[in-house]
């Protein structure tokens, strides 16, 4: 089968991804208009984006945001302040550099001081300032999954009196229903929601429209060649792609380093999808050994197989390098995953430390196989504890997450902020940022539709940490069942640190959100949103 | 008219000048006091308190004594255990290696040859990069599918070589072996080569006239009087290699698993990365006490001639 595809001596590989060729007129004149656009691209994208903030901030006609200009006329009192931020390093910090941080002063008069920290980091440093209460930061960025431990260790502050002083109550009714609970905790609301991170999967049209491989799968399963739907028939297309096309093309690669980004979220997706709940909620006994886990992780280590070698230790950055180039039929990723392969962020010199990419126009949008995407990371801007400005930090983070400002910080070439309104699915201009950004937004409502969450209870950081030390010691061949009892164990033990009944309650709280498991997910609920 | 000396001669000693006079050495020494105390004697007391009281995040603001528990919570932890264990075995398979390895570069390098003063500015160039970009090119040096490692390999070993250099075991052990001693065997180097240059050549001299081969040379004169150079050698480097944890984080961040975990990094991801405080700071405290009872023999062996001759 193999020889029949790939090794045919009359075929060149070439010739088996569909649409390479033009003709050199029109390839001359493509490339000519591409060029120009893109050298022109990051002027007038940032110009037309910063003034439509303004316009959605001050102005008083139709294109006014009450939510925003509400928010920048209380902030105005404030003038002079200088607040401190933290942002994820690279490209989300971009934001507050050259968009929301010169914006909000220039509005304001409030100055932004930025600490920029790696994702991981940025927990620890909020920790650290919550110790020290030096004052340094008043609005950071927090993932869903600490909102329990920072809530209920006084971290953070409960926004509600602040939200019904400026009258912002309408900000939350534009969100997608996933991401409209994940900033209530206990009945009170911590932050405003700010960054989609759903996952989706991104495949190669090409590849899949292939005539030949086509043929060649069918003839070999008996059954069509389409874009996965389960687990099993992931692993089934990635194997043949890699059988066939390898070491051109592999049917899959994505980061498995420890820690980058994190292996626990491939296991949360696949293991509820599955069918797999983390613990028993009564006696809250871990439950990731058992048989769903030890499938759910088999079927992980079979992706294994089917990506380049030493895929073990690819951080995910190295992962889109590798879609990025064409050398991967399908990954799991992050919304950026369909802006970069159209070149929209490349266009920025922020983004250099990708390789421009080789597959524009060929990437289309599907739902995770098993439907059930990780939400995986994410962000909420809060407001700390230890502020001395609390209400400036506030008003800060209603205007930038307000619908029109958060439309604009979406569509930054340069920072890695997702859509996550459903006037942001819904946006016409965020549509015409390439051929086929409507079906990307239709994809990732759809996702977030069918979306489970990550673990979000209070040391949740200890149980990934402990999940993800496990499936790298299973890379390198540990085996599975015993891996896998080894970090229940570490789970049982951390909720016994913790406390069990503290934890079964923390725990309970995390089952009422919607997508916290497969069952219960946003479109099981009723409330899926349609674009 | 008196001068000005007469009159300050005259004047009646002051209250305060009296006590400044009488105090003059302690407000001397007073800011490296305040210094010390701030810097060094406050953190060490405030972490020994640390050590005996709950300082968790994920536990709450209050911290109630535990005593022992944060000592025996480590000790209960296997993978502290094992982190313990496989700090020890690195640290001596390093130390040996490099002494060996700078024990040959030092011998080498003693006699003056062409080209001496250029090898040896290039073999102490290691010491000077930070262990961190030491790590981050050993990675990058063996990282599949991008690292060469795989490559050179093939050309001497028959077929091709597919190791995953960060993740197989043993390879990767032998990569971090590899990584610390390439960048302290010039330290050793340096050391040894220090203390042969201060050997006496009529020692030599003599045991030449006595018949002695240069293999007798070296194990009859060069090493008994190396002996103290290889001890404090060996002394810094072992201290230094117990606390291994730069490469260790660059290049494989513990793992797979937690298979590379040493003591340093186990306490710094319980400390700076969970915020379990209490049971990093008294892990911290056990690998001190663990480690100060082996300085504590080293350097006893250490001053051990010195004593004998004062005697």
């Amino acid at each position: 089968m193999s020889d029949e595809v790939h090794h045919d001596p009359d075929v060149p590989q070439e010739d088996y991804m569909s649409g390479l060729r033009m003709a050199r007129r029109d390839f001359l004149v493509k490339s000519g208009l591409v060029a120009a656009a893109a050298a022109a691209a990051p002027g007038w994208l940032q110009t037309e984006q910063a003034a439509a903030a303004i316009k959605a901030s001050t102005s008083a006609g139709a294109a006014r945001d009450s939510i925003a200009s509400s928010a920048v006329a209380a902030a105005k009192q404030f003038e002079g302040f200088a607040m401190g931020r933290i942002n994820e390093a690279g490209p989300q910090a971009l934001d507050d550099k050259n968009f929301s941080g010169p914006l909000w002063e220039k509005l304001t008069g409030i100055e932004t001081k930025l600490t920029e920290a790696p994702f991981a980091q940025i927990r620890t440093k909020i920790i650290a300032e919550n110790l020290a209460k030096s004052g340094a930061l008043d609005s950071v960025e927090v993932s869903p999954a600490w909102i329990p431990d920072f809530a209920d260790q006084g971290v953070i502050i409960p926004i509600d009196s602040l939200i019904r002083k400026n009258k912002a109550q309408a900000t939350v009714a534009d969100l997608h229903p996933l991401y409209r609970a994940l900033a209530r905790y206990k009945g009170k609301t911590w932050g405003f929601f700010d960054d989609g991170d759903v996952w989706a999967l991104y495949y190669r049209k090409d590849i899949f429209s292939n005539a030949k491989l086509k043929a060649a799968y069918k003839a070999k399963f008996k059954r069509d060649l389409r874009v996965p739907r389960g687990w099993d028939e992931f692993n089934q297309v990635a194997q043949f792609i890699t059988d066939q096309m390898a070491p051109k093309v592999y049917g899959t690669g994505m980061g498995r380093a420890l820690g980058n980004p994190g292996n626990q979220f491939y296991f949360f997706q696949q293991f509820r999808a599955n069918g797999g709940r983390f613990f028993n909620p009564q006696t809250m006994k871990a439950e990731i050994s058992n048989a769903i886990a030890v499938r759910t992780m088999k079927q992980i280590l079979l992706q294994n197989e089917a990506s380049p070698p030493g895929v073990e230790k690819l951080d995910f950055v190295s992962g889109w390098g590798l879609w990025l180039q064409g050398k991967t039929a399908m990954i799991m990723a992050w919304p950026p995953t369909g802006r970069i392969s159209e070149n929209i962020s490349q266009r920025d010199k922020a983004f250099s430390f990708l390789p421009k990419s080789q597959i524009v126009g060929k990437v289309g949008y599907a739902r995770v196989p098993g439907q059930n995407g990780e939400h995986a990371g994410a962000f909420i801007k809060c407001v700390m504890a230890t502020s001395e400005n609390k209400e400036a930090a506030y008003l800060f983070n209603q205007w930038a997450t307000s619908p029109s400002v958060s439309l604009q910080r979406v569509m930054l070439p340069y920072t890695l902020r997702d859509p996550y309104r459903i006037s942001h699915y819904r946006a016409p201009s965020y549509k015409k940022l390439w051929k086929g950004a409507d079906q990307y937004l239709v994809t990732l409502a759809e996702a977030a539709n069918d979306a489970v969450l990550d673990l979000s209870m209070s040391g949740a950081g200890d149980y990934a940490n402990a999940l993800d030390r496990s499936m790298t010691s299973m890379y390198a061949g540990k085996d599975v069942k015993d891996a896998l009892d080894e970090a229940a164990r570490e789970w049982d033990s951390i909720t016994n640190k913790l406390g069990v009944a503290k934890q079964r309650a923390s725990y309970a709280i995390f089952l009422k959100y919607p997508g916290a498991t497969s069952k219960n997910t946003v479109r099981k609920l009723g409330q899926a949103v349609k674009v | 008219m008196a001068t000005r000396a007469e009159r300050i001669g005259r004047r009646r000693p002051t209250a305060v000048s009296s006590w400044v006079d009488r105090h003059i050495g302690w407000l001397l020494v007073s800011p490296a006091v305040l210094i010390v105390v701030a810097l060094t004697i406050f953190p060490l007391g405030f972490s020994l308190w640390l050590a005996f009281v709950q300082y968790d995040f994920t536990l709450g603001p209050e911290h109630p004594w535990v005593g022992l528990d944060n000592f025996v919570e480590n000790w209960k932890d296997p993978v502290w255990r094992a982190s313990l264990w496989r700090t020890v075995w690195f640290s001596v398979t390093m130390v040996a290696i490099e002494l060996v390895l700078g024990m040959l570069l030092a011998l080498a390098m003693l006699r003056p040859f062409r080209a001496r003063r250029v090898l040896m500015t290039l073999f102490v160039i290691p010491l000077f990069i930070s262990p961190v970009v030491v790590g981050g090119f050993f990675d990058l040096f063996v990282r599949r599918p991008y690292g060469v490692a795989n490559q050179l390999a093939s050309w001497v070993w028959p077929g091709t070589v597919t190791v995953d250099f960060t993740n197989d075991s043993p390879w990767l052990y032998l990569v971090l072996i590899m990584a610390d001693v390439w960048q302290w065997t010039p330290f050793m180097f340096v050391i040894l080569l220090a203390g042969l240059s201060a050997i006496p050549d009529t020692l030599y001299e003599a045991a030449d006239l006595d018949g002695a081969k240069p293999r007798q040379s070296f194990f009859f004169v060069t090493l008994p009087l190396l002996v103290p150079i290889i001890l404090i050698a060996v002394t810094f480097r072992l201290i230094d290699a117990a606390k291994l944890f730069d490469i260790i984080f660059s290049l494989t961040r513990g793992g797979p698993g937690t298979d590379t975990y040493t003591t340093s990094y186990y306490l710094y991801q319980q400390g700076f990365e969970f915020f379990h405080l209490g049971q990093g700071t008294a892990g911290a405290w056990m690998f001190l006490i663990m480690l100060s009872f082996v300085s504590f023999w080293l350097v006893r062996r250490l001053l051990k001639p010195v004593e004998e001759n004062s005697l």
